[in-house]
């Protein structure tokens, strides 16, 4: 892939051609908040925050905003990632969030590094933590279970299971969980069980150490998906580590045994 | 029976053109929105069985055409009479014996049913006199309400197809591309971008399929040019479609219809049926190699559809939510391909560029901004209807000369443009030209076509709130400045209209629409505060008449007014205590009625049907 | 209440079997039913192989879809600007407070659903009200009445 260079708060930065403007700032260390964005699922652009101001000399000092997230570099690129502009737009937005989030922890701690430690709007009365990035959809697409969705539009709009009742393609592998970024979405686990979404799952349990691996259901989708035998999973990745150090010992100690003869 | 070669289609025309000669005289009966919301169907149906009853010699019944909308919906139900060019209005099925009788077999007119001109008083016989007319240029509007909407050889009759042939078979895709860059043609649904450029750059994409897609979604409130031609004149979309396919090299193509117009659906349906029984669509078309077919794709009553990102994405079944369009659609479109998306009056306009030539319809309008423009002029203006100008016309034309100024001559307040995206331009800017530059420098947008007028009665708070609450209601909720964002802009403008508001308020909701505009993912919000940005930069006193008065000086917000019945107008009828829903009137027979102020509900409800004109709002 | 589902798959049928039929379908369905029953919905799920959530979602987001049963009678109020400055807003709120709903909602006997629409189109007569795709234009705020005929007398009562 082709290299060119960019500027960014000034200074020349190498960047691969077509790369997400956003994985580059972050390599350059620079500090841009994001939501919405992670590793795990494709970029979405949902909640601006890394939103940057970009230029070009053609463009005879106008400027654009874009999402970098979502924005494809080219070379002749300039790029300010914290200008007047900017703070202002991420402080209004994190202003907005806080007015509809003001008891959830992770939006309170990035309103109040843009300096707002009070929203200047109505504090919605009954807030909750779902700040709408869609990173649990987003995942669930991404894991093949395509389980949970928006629900709804606008101001409305909600993540939640299939007519509000426990999902039927879920299989309670809990990526969604993992990915929320304000632990919206909670989960229940006892003993051999597990709930998630009002879907009640029992675990496969290893048939060495008796401990709870996953679901039967994330079992039977992988072994049917994966071509893996479903036997696998009845055994935990600790004791499947434990066997192949001991297979890996015998081998060790064959090859000893021939050595020696 | 399939039309196999140009010349076959010319010999159709011209047999077609003969028999309608043979027809003598031919009454058109307005089918457009307006007229069929008033009746136009009965009005049909009458026509219909009298001259069945009546036999008149020399009159068939396929005289009787059922057209697209004329245009002067003010003045429907609409019929008329050609080729005289008589034109009746306001007609009711009682007044059909008599058209019969004096229009159709005799060669009279029905003086009653004329429309009188607004200075004069005097009547118009034909249409060709009328100022509202007169001063139009119907060029996306032309075959409206002169032929009958149902048929496919009513449009080949006055030439239709002809373009599509002339590109099959003696033109190149690049030829077509260059005559559409060369007309200058601006895409009419809004955003202006140039269409001959849309189409060069799908036709030069190396990734395949590509698509031609037309967006029916026509949302903007107020607005109904798009409704009117595929409803009126389905075929010209059609036939505009298909020469782009043939330059965009496209096989597949959708039309994205509203869920609001089912008739459209029916109308477009119909004309795609008709033209594939005559292999214009479909495989082969008109005898050459150039295969193309069109589906329709119903929306289900979403205003972001219109968007083209989140319309592909309802073509695809899939919930409407944009995206971020720093890869355009043409390129990456409908399931990831090529695809050209322009709207119904765009394609509208093809078949008479390249029938005419490109340079034709750049010679009209104005350099930036070529050719005409439809428009829905709505609102407190005395001849609403559907019209047609050249692109440069001002507003004041518009709205004095062909609108007939304002409704009981009350004073101008405000005519708001451009849709939810655009802004209410006062007075003092009606000599501005409109096209696509000019009202937006000036903090509005021409938009799709919409024109509403609005006088000392509208109020503009009203207007900013109602706008932004039909935002609210339609954003798809995906990013936080647009779903957050104009949510609290909302809230806001509805505390100014109750008398709660502040002038801090006003500060925080002009900083906040500033990065609302700068924040959003796409048009619905970029453009989403535009109804408050330019009501607050023309109007700013009427707003604050709001926050420091609370008052509402056009008598609407209804927090700051109050009905009441002036006793010495009042002769106690009791109509109004019978028209309250929510019994807030006392009063018996004959005594002076009041109204419970803790009650009323200010629906106005007793204003309506008093006769003495004893309620007053203040 | 009791619903005839074996008409469902003639229904799901007439449309390719994949994703870009959903809309569709769906429209054909309420069409049928006059509403989105949930059975329809695992039903199309199926058919069209688009997983059920993505389909719950589409019933969400699009106005045109709703997924309780409605009334014999739906009123329309368009709430375009034409209308809305012609008095939409009033006579809508008249609506409401003769048949005791809201817009959205139906009223308990399933007479009647009240419900709000973008623009129609029809401008010049405004304020249209289409009641079951009856066109009615310019609506006053007194035609409420009639058009409410037939309400449960006590229901109007009840909201006062």
């Amino acid at each position: 892939m082709a290299t060119v260079t960019i500027q960014v708060n000034g200074r020349a930065v190498r960047a691969e051609k077509g790369e997400m403007l956003l994985a580059v700032l972050r390599r350059e260390k620079i500090d841009i908040p994001a939501t919405c964005n992670h590793e795990a699922v494709e970029a979405f652009g949902a909640c601006r925050l890394c939103t940057v101001e970009i230029t070009r000399d053609e463009w005879k000092g106008w400027k654009n905003y874009v999402t970098s997230c979502l924005y494809p570099v080219e070379a002749g690129l300039i790029v300010r990632t914290h200008s007047d502009t900017v703070i202002e737009l991420r402080r209004t937005l994190l202003d907005l969030q806080l007015a509809r989030h003001p008891r959830t922890p992770l939006i309170q701690q990035m309103a109040a590094e843009y300096g707002v430690l009070k929203t200047s709007y109505e504090e919605a009365p009954d807030g909750d933590d779902c700040i709408l990035c869609a990173l649990c959809t987003r995942v669930c697409d991404a894991m093949g279970f395509r389980a949970i969705s928006t629900v709804g539009r606008g101001h409305g709009k909600r993540v939640a299971p299939p007519l509000d009742q426990p999902p039927p393609d879920c299989v309670g592998c809990l990526a969604c969980a993992q990915i929320c970024p304000t632990g919206f979405i909670t989960y229940k686990e006892f003993g051999a069980g597990r709930e998630i979404w009002g879907k009640q799952f029992q675990m496969v349990t290893c048939t060495r150490c008796g401990a709870p691996t996953i679901t039967r259901e994330f079992a039977d989708n992988l072994a049917a998906r994966r071509e893996i035998p479903r036997e696998y999973f009845d055994v935990c990745d600790a004791c499947h580590r434990a066997e192949l150090a001991g297979t890996m010992g015998r081998i060790a100690q064959w090859n000893r045994e021939e050595a020696a003869r | 029976m399939k039309i196999t070669s140009p010349a076959q289609l010319s010999r159709l025309q011209t047999d077609l053109a003969a028999q309608d000669k043979k027809l003598g005289k031919k009454v058109m009966i307005c089918c457009g929105p307006g007229c069929l919301a008033n009746g136009a169907t009965k009005l049909v149906q009458a026509f219909r069985s009298e001259l069945e009853k009546k036999r008149i010699r020399d009159f068939r019944v396929e005289a009787l055409k059922e057209t697209g909308c004329h245009g002067f919906c003010e003045k429907g139900p609409l019929v008329v009479i050609e080729p005289q060019g008589t034109f009746y209005t306001r007609v009711t099925p009682a007044d059909v014996p008599e058209i019969i009788e004096q229009s159709i077999r005799g060669n009279q007119t029905v003086e009653r049913l004329l429309y009188r001109d607004q200075a004069t008083g005097e009547p118009k016989t034909t249409y060709h006199e009328i100022d509202f007319y007169r001063k139009q240029t119907r060029i996306a509007l032309r075959n409206l309400g002169k032929i009958d909407q149902y048929s496919i050889d009513e449009y080949i009759r006055v030439g239709g197809y002809q373009a599509l042939a002339k590109v099959l078979t003696t033109m190149t895709p690049d030829q077509v591309i260059t005559e559409v860059k060369a007309s200058g043609l601006r895409g009419r649904g809004g955003a202006g971008f140039h269409t001959g450029r849309k189409w060069e750059s799908c036709a030069t994409a190396d990734d395949w399929p590509h698509y031609v897609v037309c967006n029916g979604d026509e949302g903007d409130p107020g607005a109904f040019m798009d409704r009117s031609i595929m409803e009126g004149d389905p075929h010209s979309v059609l036939e505009g479609m298909i020469i782009c396919a043939f330059a965009v090299k496209s096989k597949d193509g959708y039309i994205y219809v509203r869920e609001e117009y089912p008739l459209a659906v029916q109308n477009l349906q119909r004309a795609i049926t008709q033209a594939r029984a005559y292999g214009l669509l479909g495989e082969g078309i008109l005898g050459t190699e150039f295969s193309f077919d069109i589906k329709i794709s119903r929306g289900a009553g979403a205003f972001v559809c219109g968007e083209s990102s989140a319309l592909m994405k309802s073509v695809a079944g899939e919930v409407g939510e944009p995206r971020a369009k720093y890869v355009r659609s043409v390129l990456k479109g409908l399931y990831d391909k090529p695809t050209v998306l322009n709207n119904v009056e765009s394609y509208a306009n093809i078949p008479v560029i390249i029938a005419k030539g490109g340079a034709w319809l750049a010679a009209i309008g104005t350099p930036k901004s070529t050719g005409t423009k439809a428009f829905s002029l709505v609102g407190k203006v005395r001849n609403t209807g559907l019209i047609e100008v050249p692109m440069g016309t001002t507003l004041r034309e518009i709205i004095y000369g062909i609108g007939g100024g304002i409704l009981h001559d009350r004073p101008f307040k405000a005519v708001q443009t451009g849709g939810p995206s655009g802004g209410c331009l006062p007075a003092d800017k009606l000599d501005l030209p409109v096209d696509f530059d000019t009202l937006t420098d000036a903090y509005s947008m021409m938009g799709s076509g919409g024109m509403i007028v609005m006088d000392e009665r509208t109020c503009v708070v009203d207007v900013a709130k109602y706008f932004l609450h039909f935002l609210v209601e339609e954003s798809c909720g995906k990013c936080t400045p647009c779903r957050e964002g104009l949510f609290q802009l909302h809230e806001l403008a509805n505390r100014i209209s109750d008398g709660r508001g502040t002038e801090a308020d006003l500060a925080l909701m002009e900083k906040l629409s500033e990065n609302i505009i700068i924040g959003s993912l796409c048009g619905l919000g970029k453009s989403g505060p535009n109804p408050f940005v330019s009501t607050i930069r023309y109007f700013r006193e009427e707003y604050l008449a709001h926050i420091r008065d609370h008052k509402c000086p056009a008598g609407v917000c209804t927090a700051l007014i109050r009905y009441d019945i002036v006793a010495e107008k009042c002769d106690g009828c009791m109509a109004c205590i019978h028209a309250c829903a929510v019994n807030a009137i006392t009063g018996r027979k004959g005594k002076v009625h009041v109204i419970n102020q803790d009650i009323c509900t200010k629906c106005g409800a007793c204003m309506a049907v008093c006769r003495r004109d004893a309620v007053e709002v203040a | 209440m009791k619903h005839d589902f074996s008409r469902l798959p003639d229904i799901i049928g007439r449309y390719p079997a994949e994703p870009g039929s959903l809309i569709a379908v769906l429209q054909d369905i309420q069409k049928e039913y006059n509403f989105l029953p949930c059975e329809a919905l695992t039903a199309a799920a199926q058919a069209l192989h688009v997983p059920l959530s993505k389909v719950f979602s589409v019933s969400t987001f699009y106005n045109a879809f709703c997924l309780t049963p409605r009334g014999d009678k739906i009123i329309r109020v368009c709430m375009g600007t034409t209308c809305h400055i012609r008095g939409a807003k009033q006579l809508l709120e008249q609506l409401e407070t003769r048949l005791g709903i809201k817009a959205g909602q139906t009223t308990r006997d399933m007479k009647f659903t009240i419900e709000v629409v973008n623009c129609v189109g029809a401008c010049a007569m405004a304020p249209v009200v289409i009641i079951n795709d009856e066109y009615h234009g310019d609506c006053k705020v007194s035609d409420a009445r009639r058009f409410t005929i037939g309400a449960k007398k006590d229901r109007k009562e009840a909201a006062e």
